[in-house]
């Protein structure tokens, strides 16, 4: 029994120890390719950082109106931001590589469902991005015009604006990571329309008064010229 | 910038003359009799130059008939119908006029001319001759640009009086009372400079030529005068709205402001320039008397300080901000040296790029409004002397505050007061 009990572990160690061997290589691949992709990032990031330094990125962004991504950055410069994630995809892309080494079905299935779920992930973040900064521009237009036309309301109607651009931008980005696709768009819906609804309700209510006198006017005045603007600019 | 790309009747207009001493483009819209002036005080000029006037109308879509010969009467007067903008070309008044002004200096080279005059407004007094005074300096001077100078009102060229002429003055050191016209007398030499910059440039809005006319001919020595025109009438433009306004203005200016830094930070003091022909007599205030509502105005100035700070402090220094803070509303004044400062930090953050252009320029306009509802109430009352009077103590500020310009351009991080 003894016997029986020895050679039992004997193989089951054998067993371990060949197992163990044999994913020796696959570890140092995973740490080869770890390695070089790490050199690759550093090397990649610095590059990045120096070619956009020299055409001034960051300036550019400011005078695109791009401000938002300057304030949100490391350091306060999207040029690190950039050369930063261009670094963390070749490190990313290092580490799957390595796993692939080896060689098992498991590891092919997961490298497989990671690939094909990075370009949602990657689309989500643009779009964030893309939502984010178009709704501080758009806010910030709709703030200044609405104060040049002597809105009381200016400051609502830029925050009304914000919203519904970042709600807009965080619904398409769910979309893009299917998650719970069917619930974000009718959750989508209802806040999308509520917001608008309630903008318009505020809006209205707001100058029910101005409204009232202007109907009244029209009613009870006679029409009166508006008067000739006595300010010449230029 | 091509003439064909502009209109293709203009172009053709231009080709039949061949070639000419003076172009006149008259973008103003004159009556038959103030067009009778123009022509007789044209054809009066000592020496008989041979002077073409494109006559703005408007615009056709097919080819204009063949006309004869424009000399073939022996008069030194061609008067040519010309459409400067083809129909749909130009969105706002704005651009109208200044592409109207690209298609002329255009027309000049094609010409070979040695002047061009660009009449844009309309006079009280239409038999003054008063375009041949754009024009004789330029043929007998051999000044490079005449500049006009206008009977002053007080609420009319309020953009100029506050920001424009000041700033030219400040920075370049001569005292042009009109930079920007829009009536103008320009030399070949001039505006092929000009234009030969242009070229080299992007951007600037649409009168950035029109912009660059004063401070190229500053910068590279040109003979520079101004004349007295009169009073003048102001055409019926919608340009109420200020915001657009300022955008389109200032634009080319600040952006003039940056291409020529090397130059205007050697510039210490002004100068007088060479004004002909007698001040007109003290002008009735005409449109000018009617109220102005400062209320309205300085409403929009407080609703700017309640919801623009966010943009403001980009922008402004804090002490500028907490002096704009401390502005009374009952005692509504703008210090000349709180504006100045203010109108210099602007250009500073347009070369920086500190926001979008476009939002940093229409984000002054409650700034600028609150600055006229403060000359409104300074003025009230004022004659022509005092306005004058006035506005040259602005002109006084926006030198004595050059220094923290070149300052805060230089160092823009560390100078931040």
């Amino acid at each position: 029994m003894w016997k029986q009990i020895e050679d039992a572990l004997n193989q089951s160690t054998t067993a371990f120890i060949t197992n163990s061997v044999r994913l020796l290589p696959g570890i140092v691949a995973m740490i080869l390719a770890l390695l070089v992709s790490l050199v690759l990032a550093w090397i990649v990031g610095l590059v990045l950082r120096r070619l956009l330094a020299s055409v001034r990125f960051d300036e550019w962004l400011v005078r695109w109106g791009l401000s938002p991504a300057v304030e949100w950055s490391p350091s306060r410069s999207p040029a690190a931001l950039v050369s930063g994630l261009a670094s963390a995809a070749v490190v990313i892309a290092g580490l799957l590589i390595g796993v692939a080494a080896f060689n098992s079905e498991l590891t092919s299935e997961l490298i497989r469902a990671v690939v094909a779920y990075v370009p949602n992930i990657v689309g989500a973040v643009l779009v964030l991005l893309v939502g984010t900064i178009a709704a501080r521009f758009l806010a910030r237009s709709v703030l200044i015009g609405a104060v040049n036309l002597n809105l009381d309301y200016a400051r609502f109607l830029s925050a009304g604006v914000k919203v519904l651009v970042n709600v807009l931008a965080v619904a398409m980005a769910l979309e893009h990571l299917r998650i719970a696709v069917g619930i974000v768009e009718l959750a989508f819906g209802i806040l999308f329309g509520g917001i608008v609804f309630s903008l318009a309700l505020a809006v209205a209510l707001g100058s029910k008064d101005l409204v009232t006198r202007s109907l009244e006017r029209d009613v009870k005045k006679p029409v009166r010229e508006p008067l000739e603007e006595p300010l010449r600019h230029l | 910038m091509e003439v064909d790309a502009v209109s293709q009747q203009a172009a053709q207009s231009v080709e039949q003359v061949g070639s000419a001493d003076l172009l006149v483009g008259l973008l103003a819209d004159l009556t038959k009799d103030e067009l009778g002036c123009v022509y007789e005080s044209l054809r009066a000029l000592p020496g008989s130059p041979r002077v073409v006037v494109l006559q703005n109308g408007p615009a056709v879509s097919s080819p204009p008939p063949p006309t004869p010969d424009p000399w073939e009467h022996s008069s030194p007067v061609a008067l040519l119908p010309w459409s400067p903008v083809a129909d749909g070309a130009a969105a706002t008044a704005i651009e109208s006029v200044a592409t109207a002004y690209e298609s002329i200096f255009s027309s000049g080279t094609k010409l070979e001319v040695k002047a061009v005059c660009l009449v844009a407004s309309k006079m009280e007094d239409p038999t003054s001759g008063w375009v041949c005074r754009l024009v004789q300096p330029l043929l007998a001077g051999d000044f490079d640009l005449v500049a006009p100078c206008y009977a002053r009102r007080r609420f009319e060229g309020l953009l100029n009086n506050s920001i424009v002429s000041p700033l030219t003055r400040s920075l370049y050191g001569k005292r042009i009372q009109n930079p920007m016209g829009p009536d103008l007398g320009v030399s070949r030499k001039l505006f092929e400079e000009v234009l030969g910059s242009e070229r080299d440039l992007a951007g600037g809005g649409g009168l950035r030529l029109v912009a660059r006319l004063a401070p190229v001919a500053c910068r590279d020595d040109f003979r520079v005068c101004q004349t007295y025109l009169g009073s003048r009438i102001y055409p019926p433009l919608d340009w109420t709205n200020a915001s657009a306004l300022l955008t389109e203005i200032l634009g080319p200016v600040f952006l003039s402001v940056e291409k020529n830094a090397a130059r205007w930070q050697q510039t210490r003091s002004s100068a007088l320039i060479t004004t002909l022909d007698e001040p007109a007599p003290p002008a009735s205030q005409g449109q000018s008397q009617t109220a102005v509502d400062v209320a309205r105005l300085i409403n929009t100035f407080q609703l700017g300080m309640r919801d623009l700070q966010e943009i403001w402090r980009l922008v402004l220094p804090p002490a500028t901000l907490f002096e704009l803070q401390r502005v009374s509303p009952e005692k509504f004044r703008i210090p000349d040296e709180l504006w100045v400062r203010i109108v210099y930090d602007f250009a500073l953050a347009h070369r920086l790029g500190t926001i979008n252009r476009a939002h940093l320029l229409r984000s002054l306009t409650p700034l600028y409004l609150g600055w006229a509802a403060s000359y409104a109430l300074e003025t009230e009352g004022a004659d022509s002397q005092a306005l004058t009077r006035r506005l040259e103590r602005l002109s006084i500020a926006y030198e004595a505050g050059k220094p923290y310009l070149i300052s805060r351009w230089r160092w823009p991080d560390r100078f931040n007061p």
